[in-house]
């Protein structure tokens, strides 16, 4: 059976993670023998996307986090709705702006670390003291 | 909706202005004003706006002159953005009711039930999780009729000390009069401002006056309407909620069971059955559905074993068959695990548009000869207007034929590849 990946047409109130590209079956000259065993293709979404609700897609611009493997122009997956820990990379407010940092929770305070030491740490009492925007649980980056 | 049940009203703070600032802190604590279409004049405002004495509607023409005096910032209305946030809004809530009313882009009635406790925790825990998962900070006014939910939730908005929640019968009788005394009975939902002279001649100013008139006398001297609002300000509900209606662009079937489901072929059964309403009801309004969501929940009285397992399938095309919609709702069933209790289950199709003119079951046709591009873009052009459409970059936003002034527009963050939200990592 062929399969062709058609255009889509996107409505504007469309979110971006529920446009998926689904394969159309043309009409061919005879039936094939895999007909019956199409499932579906992987859907990235069901796998990269826990709760649609709160998953956003972001862009990276910098470097600083070149060693968590986090690099400029990479997308990062954000789920908003996790509870922030001690080593995630997490989407913080910062000065107005979204910046991308790892998270370290221990007992002397909270530290925002880029994973580059030519940016100094963040240092603040309590969690409470920053705003999280959200933790980042995948980096699609670029090879 | 069960016996004696309540309503709640969910609503979104300032709507416009807080789905831009969930994406661009820096317009946090700014004044903040949202234009409406080709930028003609403010339909949102930002409290701080407010408090500058800028009112609803104001031309920006008038604005403009002074907004960098004032730090006031404006964007253009982004429908993309508050479409998809609004979407994310009413999904999240529909997991807390089996009986979610999206009455505007902005706001939902719930179908709840529970003591007036349990109900101000619920109302709490939705508020809570709406500016966790979603980035928006809502209001939920909580009462037996949807005008006093109404009521409850303008006074939620309204007075800091209920935190954003407020269930009328939690509030003592007292305050409550005091609060509709102190009420014009035009600020009253249901009831237009042409009434009022009408009403004030009947000596009826305040809410409180209207809700201690006479309801045969109002049916008599204004409608069965009016009468209504009287009654639901007396706490007998008269509007119900509508179950099954079809906002812009999605139909639910959803119901609480009476005993939880634990078993996946029981979740099937009810699958089934949605599919079929939903394919009986997309066939008489003519429209086929896109994509399907199927989606499970435990209660969320009990919080250790929380689970509300989704999928979103995508339908290979445009249908209404009910063997297509099943099929896709069972794609749920690899989530739910036997043992647990499911209290409720549903499907929603989204993305609705009209059923074409060619013969149905063309299933094995390739749908771009069958059903041509051209007639597609055709049809999208005439909801969404000339130019909002077209082939490769034609007509996407700034096309020649696009005549919607937007010049203040923010990115279409949720749902444009190329305008994703930048995080610095510096």
């Amino acid at each position: 059976m062929g399969v062709i990946i058609g255009p889509r047409v996107i409505d504007a109130g469309t979110s971006l993670l529920s446009v998926l590209i689904s394969p159309v079956p043309v009409a061919a000259g005879y039936p094939s023998p895999a007909q019956d065993y199409f499932d579906g293709r992987i859907d990235l979404n069901e796998h990269l996307i826990k709760d649609i609700t709160s998953t956003y897609v972001v862009r990276v611009s910098g470097d600083s986090m070149e060693r968590a493997g986090i690099s400029d122009g990479d997308e990062l997956i954000v789920n908003r709705a996790l509870e922030p820990r001690d080593g995630c990379v997490v989407v913080a407010v910062l000065d107005g702006e979204l910046t991308v940092k790892r998270l370290r929770i221990t007992a002397s305070g909270v530290v925002l670390q880029a994973d580059n030491p030519r940016y100094p740490d963040i240092r603040v009492p309590a969690l409470s003291d920053l705003v999280i925007w959200g933790v980042a649980t995948r980096c699609l980056h670029h090879v | 909706m069960p016996g004696r049940g309540s309503v709640a009203l969910v609503d979104v703070n300032c709507f416009y202005a807080s789905a831009e600032r969930a994406f661009d802190p820096s317009l946090e604590g700014r004044p903040l004003v949202v234009l409406s279409n080709n930028d003609g004049c403010a339909v949102t405002r930002s409290p701080e706006a407010k408090a500058l004495g800028i009112s609803l509607g104001e031309p920006w023409f008038k604005l403009a002159p002074r907004a960098k005096e004032w730090g006031l910032v404006a964007r253009s209305s982004n429908y993309e953005l508050y479409g998809d946030i609004s979407a994310r809004v009413m999904e999240l809530l529909g997991r807390y009711s089996a009986w979610l009313e999206v009455y505007s882009i902005d706001e939902a009635f719930l179908g709840v039930n529970g003591t007036p406790e349990e109900l101000q925790r619920l109302g709490h825990t939705m508020k809570t999780a709406v500016r966790r998962n979603v980035g928006v900070p809502v209001c939920v006014g909580i009462a037996g009729t949807k005008t006093l939910a109404k009521l409850a939730n303008k006074w939620a908005k309204h007075n800091p000390a209920f935190d954003g929640v407020c269930h009328w019968d939690a509030v003592p009788a007292a305050r409550r009069e005091k609060l509709m005394a102190g009420l014009s009975v035009v600020e009253l939902w249901g009831v237009a401002a042409r009434l009022t002279k009408r009403l004030n001649a009947q000596n009826i100013h305040t809410v409180l006056d209207l809700a201690r008139a006479d309801p045969i006398k109002i049916r008599d001297r204004f409608s069965v309407v009016l009468m209504r609002t009287v009654l639901e300000l007396n706490g007998t509900p008269c509007i119900p909620l509508e179950e099954e209606r079809i906002g812009r662009d999605q139909l639910i079937f959803s119901r609480s069971f009476a005993t939880p489901i634990t078993t996946g072929a029981g979740v099937r059964q009810v699958l089934g059955i949605y599919a079929q309403q939903a394919s009986a009801r997309l066939a008489r309004h003519r429209l086929q559905a896109k994509l399907l969501t199927a989606f499970a929940a435990t209660s969320f009285y009990n919080p250790q074993d929380n689970s509300y397992p989704t999928v979103y399938v995508p339908l290979p095309m445009p249908t209404a068959d009910p063997v297509l919609l099943a099929r896709a709702a069972y794609a749920l069933l690899p989530r739910i695990d036997d043992g647990v209790k499911y209290v409720r289950a549903g499907i929603m199709v989204t993305d609705l548009r009209p059923t074409g003119n060619q013969a149905p079951l063309a299933i094995f046709e390739n749908p771009h000869e069958e059903r041509g591009i051209g007639p597609l873009l055709e049809d999208v052009s005439r909801r969404y207007g000339r130019g909002s459409i077209g082939l490769g970059f034609a007509g996407i936003r700034g096309g020649p034929d696009w005549s919607m002034k937007r010049d203040m527009l923010s990115p279409r963050y949720t749902t444009h590849w190329a305008e994703l939200p930048v995080v610095k990592a510096a």
